[in-house]
């Protein structure tokens, strides 16, 4: 991994006797990475907890090299920051509070305003720019939202559930927009309870789950659980058994038969109970799940 | 075939400068203003400030005028023209609902809206960002306290006798007057708005809690001052409005009025100490509210 543009040390966050962030020690690369859990699960306050705006009960966080506990300012000056609820004010245009919230960054007035119309062309708003955001949709609140916080040209952006609300439409089109902000060179962390929205944007997913760290890795290949999948033509559950039988641990789901650890020799064993029973295997390999499975699994275990 | 060819503008960061906090806190200053006066913001935002604004300008205007028409004249009528301290009372009775949106539409929006999100993911501190508020709503305070009052004394000294330089050589001690009377109220105006506004969001209902904690604040200590218990006396403390009168008829040595802490037997100051302890406790409630809220 190149050098990571987060990097967490044993964070522990509570608000009173509610633990939201538990012992979560974690390193994100630059790119794209998505926020994963459920609700409750910790991801806003680990935002939050990135920009300074909590402070950790233990534990640091630095953020593109600066401490955000003790040197917020300097992280909130290159991180830009969008909120998961409403944030905009209904009497103003957009351009308005996006110029504004770019001098609030620092950005010179004349500058902000410029900067303010490019960046809401960028989110598809150029015709609306001057309409006031009372006046918008959910998915133009959203492209709204996303524009301020890019305006000032953050080198990490910070986007809190950004297509919660959407459409089928309004949540592609804001998905893509994230996969843009990527390819534009900006590192982005995203947050989201949807798995599947993460999987089409996010190069490295980190899971939470009731504020502890489940997984933190790359995406793009699927997850190799360490057993032999095996698809049997008939009698999974006979197969099983004289898999067992040898001395194999074995369980059924469906017509695929779950096998030991995925080494050479479960292969040959497997292959060697085949031809003894006379079993049809359609197929045979490395057993893999979706990062659904693998959220689902290691939550269970967590709570087991 | 046309030769038209769609090009993507892509993005471009921005490599320009970021001026730092001084440039935030200046820009929510500035907002401040703009929110005030309902710049930038639909029409009906700009009704009642504008309005204010006009009745202060054209109260000073027509003053000016009746001085230009009467007072060539020397006779009575330009006599008869409101004195400095008189035109203060007056200008205060306008300003008192002017300031009564100004916190409360600086503050409420951004916590009703949740745009206190976006503000403090910016390189901002809950002191810069209350201390802007305040500055913005002592511009516009002083605004409306001064700037009328100035233009009538610029008229006054254009129209007098001994000449422009002359007059206002004469009534210098009016312009520190008129300062120093205006910062009394907008201190204890202040302090009881930032307290009030930290609360409620909505501008008409804290606007409207505002006047009638004034007004109830006067005749609790009212009664309670004359209610002849042991230490009733203090009571007339809570009379926050009567303060800043109280101050102001000292500084013009005047008695344009009975409050309470006066006829409680309390000197000037000690009205002077209740409005820096109004104004400071205002501005310590507001701070510990926003720690919490950031």
């Amino acid at each position: 991994m190149t050098e990571p543009i987060v990097t967490i040390d044993d964070l522990t966050h509570r608000f009173g006797d509610i633990v939201a962030l538990t012992n979560v020690d974690l390193e994100i690369p630059a790119g794209v990475t998505g926020l994963v859990g459920a609700n409750g699960a910790g991801k806003t306050t680990m935002l939050r907890s990135l920009l300074g705006l909590v402070h950790p009960t233990a534990g640091s966080i630095r953020v593109l090299g600066h401490d955000a506990a003790t040197d917020p300012i300097s992280v909130r000056s290159i991180v830009g920051y969008m909120p998961e609820g409403n944030c905009l004010p209904k009497d103003q245009t957009a351009a308005d509070f996006v110029g504004f919230a770019a001098e609030m960054a620092g950005v010179p007035p004349k500058d902000a305003r410029r900067r303010a119309s490019e960046t809401l062309f960028l989110v598809g708003l150029e015709e609306e720019r001057f309409r006031y955001l009372g006046d918008f949709s959910t998915g133009m609140v959203q492209r709204v939202k996303l524009a301020q916080s890019i305006v000032h040209g953050p080198r990490l952006v910070l986007l809190d559930e950004p297509a919660s609300g959407l459409d089928p439409a309004g949540r592609e089109q804001m998905l893509a927009l994230i996969r843009r902000l990527g390819g534009f060179g900006i590192n982005v962390i995203v947050s989201s309870h949807v798995l599947s929205d993460i999987e089409e944007t996010c190069q490295w997913v980190v899971m939470l789950d009731r504020g502890r760290l489940i997984r933190s890795g790359p995406l793009g290949e699927r997850i190799a659980t360490g057993t032999v999948a095996v698809e049997v033509l008939s009698d999974p559950e006979g197969f099983a058994t004289a898999l067992i039988a040898a001395g194999l641990d074995a369980a059924t789901l469906g017509h695929v038969v779950t096998v030991g650890s995925a080494d050479d020799t479960t292969f040959d064993a497997v292959m060697r109970v085949a031809a003894d029973t006379g079993a049809g295997i359609l197929r045979m390999g490395r057993a893999a799940i979706t990062l659904e499975d693998e959220f689902l699994r290691q939550s269970q275990e967590l709570r087991s | 075939m046309s030769d038209a060819v769609i090009y993507d503008r892509g993005y471009r960061s921005y490599s320009g400068d970021l001026r730092g906090r001084s440039a935030t806190r200046r820009a929510i200053v500035r907002d401040g203003v703009r929110r005030i006066l309902g710049l930038r913001r639909k029409a009906r935002r700009k009704i009642l400030p504008w309005a204010l604004l006009s009745i202060g300008l054209l109260i000073a205007a027509v003053l000016v005028g009746l001085l230009f028409v009467f007072g060539s004249l020397g006779g009575a009528v330009a006599e008869g023209l409101p004195s400095y301290p008189e035109l203060f009372d007056l200008y205060s009775r306008i300003a008192l609902l002017f300031l009564a949106i100004t916190i409360p539409e600086l503050l409420g929006p951004d916590r009703s809206q949740g745009v206190l999100s976006v503000y403090f993911s910016r390189p901002l501190t809950v002191g810069d960002y209350l201390g802007a508020k305040a500055v913005a709503y002592l511009v516009m305070a002083g605004g409306i306290y001064l700037v009328p009052q100035l233009l009538f004394h610029l008229g006054a000294a254009a129209l007098a006798e001994e000449g422009f330089l002359g007059y206002l050589g004469g009534n210098l001690d009016v312009l520190w007057k008129v300062a120093a009377a205006a910062a009394g109220f907008i201190l204890v105006h202040g302090g009881v708005l930032a307290i009030i506004s930290t609360h409620i969001d909505r501008t008409s209902f804290a606007a409207a809690t505002f006047l009638a904690v004034l007004l109830a604040g006067g005749n609790l200590a009212g009664i309670l001052s004359q209610a002849g218990f042991p230490g009733s006396r203090y009571a007339s403390l809570l009379a926050l409005d009567d303060h800043a009168r109280y101050v102001r008829d000292w500084i013009f040595d005047v008695d344009l009025g009975d409050y309470w802490p006066e006829r409680a037997g309390f000197d000037p100051w000690v009205s002077l100490a209740a409005i820096g302890f109004v104004s400071v406790f205002g501005a310590v409630w507001a701070y510990r509210r926003y720690r919490r809220l950031a």
